[in-house]
């Protein structure tokens, strides 16, 4: 299986991460694959995602198409070609 | 003729306000480094100009940013300062960038949330933690306050380079006299908030703290408490609070040309945290804080705001420049060494720090 072309897009306040881009291409076989791709590519997006213990920040989302990865139990899950990835940022109350 | 450069770190980014040589216009630029919280924002001249941006936001956590251009462009550090995994530590907010002593131009400290204290030795390259500081043997009993378990004021003694003060809200002073390889706590004589269950010297708010730059045995500090003064190095502290409407406060600067001078901005304590009676004043001690007068001449007597503890600054100048900037955003100053206060025409985000430079 080769690895996929996946989109990821980026939210403005971590465009600086990404040299101002706000949608890059990271590939991958999986959704792990991708992430991990993601932040080998554009490693000052790590601190901003992931705590001193890797896990996802408390108000970070990222969904893979319509799923929010925080519940899902497992990232090995094959991408296909036009899925996407997307950074977003959780903000509750007014 | 010289332009003073005021640079402020707000709620939503930084900016840079940049006078004419008669200190009369002023020219804003910003908001840099948009939509994230700025902490701390310093020029460091030692070496190459570089402005280090202490940078945070609620969700996706604090880093440190530089501009080598004094502000037209940035970037993030990639080794900002971090706790390890194993330290059991979050890192929350850099409340600080220090620049080191003259002769180590390498060396910045940076102090966060939860408290702790982080040096680089390469120019902000890389940071690693004082261990001996967050691993202290009271730490386990360090207690939050309102703004968080924040290490803020860093202090290296100009005349001693094994020697360096920091302060932590709401557990105290520290000491460390080998290089960082040991801290005391070093707050005797100051009222205590509340003291830890076994270890009875921490449990002291200290708000800001400023050294003497001619004689660093003397330090003051506004504390939540009251103020303070120190004339051997932190040993013991008195109070110096004659002629202060209240003793609560945050901010505390002192004159970079007459180390006698000294200025604070006292606020109702500590629910409301506003000048009391909406009666905005600095107050302005000449004589190493035996007493305290008012200086109002300018500033708003309607003026239900706070003022932080890193928003407000003096510049060099001999006629005596002083800044502040409030929670409302508004920026005032005095030319005059407190004497007369002006406002500056801009209306910004919550300011948390201001700070001054000299450009020739």
């Amino acid at each position: 299986m080769k690895p996929i072309p996946v989109k990821v897009q980026i939210p403005d306040l971590l465009l600086h991460c990404t040299g101002g881009k706000k949608q890059v291409e990271v590939e991958g076989k999986t959704v792990q694959g991708c992430l991990d791709h993601l932040l080998q590519t554009w490693p000052l997006l790590k601190v901003h995602l992931f705590d001193e213990e890797g896990r996802l920040r408390p108000h970070v989302l990222i969904f893979y198409n319509e799923e929010n990865i925080r519940w899902l139990k497992d990232l090995n899950i094959p991408v296909a070609a036009g899925d996407r990835i997307t950074l977003l940022q959780s903000v509750s109350g007014g | 003729m010289s332009q003073q450069l005021l640079m402020v770190g707000t709620e939503k980014g930084a900016f840079l306000i940049q006078s004419d040589e008669n200190r009369e216009n002023w020219n804003l630029t910003g908001p840099l480094i948009k939509g994230w919280k700025v902490f701390d924002l310093q020029l460091d001249s030692r070496t190459q100009p570089t402005l280090f941006a202490a940078v945070g936001h609620f969700v996706y956590g604090p880093s440190i940013h530089i501009s080598r251009d004094l502000g037209k462009t940035w970037e993030q550090m990639e080794n900002s300062p971090s706790y390890s995994k194993e330290s059991g530590f979050q890192l929350n907010n850099i409340w600080s960038v220090v620049p080191g002593r003259p002769e180590e131009p390498d060396v910045l400290y940076a102090g966060v949330d939860e408290a702790g204290l982080f040096v680089s030795e390469d120019g902000g390259q890389h940071w690693r933690e004082i261990e001996s500081l967050s691993g202290h043997a009271s730490r386990k009993e360090w207690q939050p306050g309102a703004g968080g378990l924040c290490c803020h004021t860093i202090l290296p003694d100009p005349a001693n380079r094994q020697r360096m003060w920091v302060g932590i809200s709401a557990v105290g002073v520290f000491r460390t006299d080998d290089g960082g390889k040991t801290w005391q706590t070093k707050n005797s004589g100051v009222t205590q908030v509340l003291e830890g269950e076994t270890n009875k010297d921490i449990g002291f708010c200290v708000h800001r703290m400023v050294l003497d730059k001619n004689d660093s045995n003397r330090l003051y500090q506004q504390n939540h408490m009251g103020v303070f003064r120190s004339a051997n190095g932190g040993d013991s502290w008195e109070a110096i609070e004659t002629g202060l409407p209240t003793t609560f406060g945050f901010p505390m600067v002192i004159s970079p040309t007459d180390s006698n001078t000294l200025f604070i901005i006292p606020l109702e304590k500590d629910e409301f945290r506003f000048s009391k009676g909406g009666s905005l004043a600095v107050y302005r001690s000449t004589d190493a804080g035996d007493s305290w007068h008012p200086l109002n001449q300018g500033l708003p007597q309607s003026a239900y705001v706070s003022v932080l503890r890193q928003a407000m600054t003096v510049d060099d100048s001999e006629s005596g420049g002083i800044y502040f900037g409030t929670s409302g955003g508004q920026i005032y100053y005095s030319l005059n060494n407190g004497d007369a206060w002006q406002t500056m025409p801009f209306s910004l985000p919550r300011i948390y720090s201001l700070s001054a430079a000299t450009l020739e």
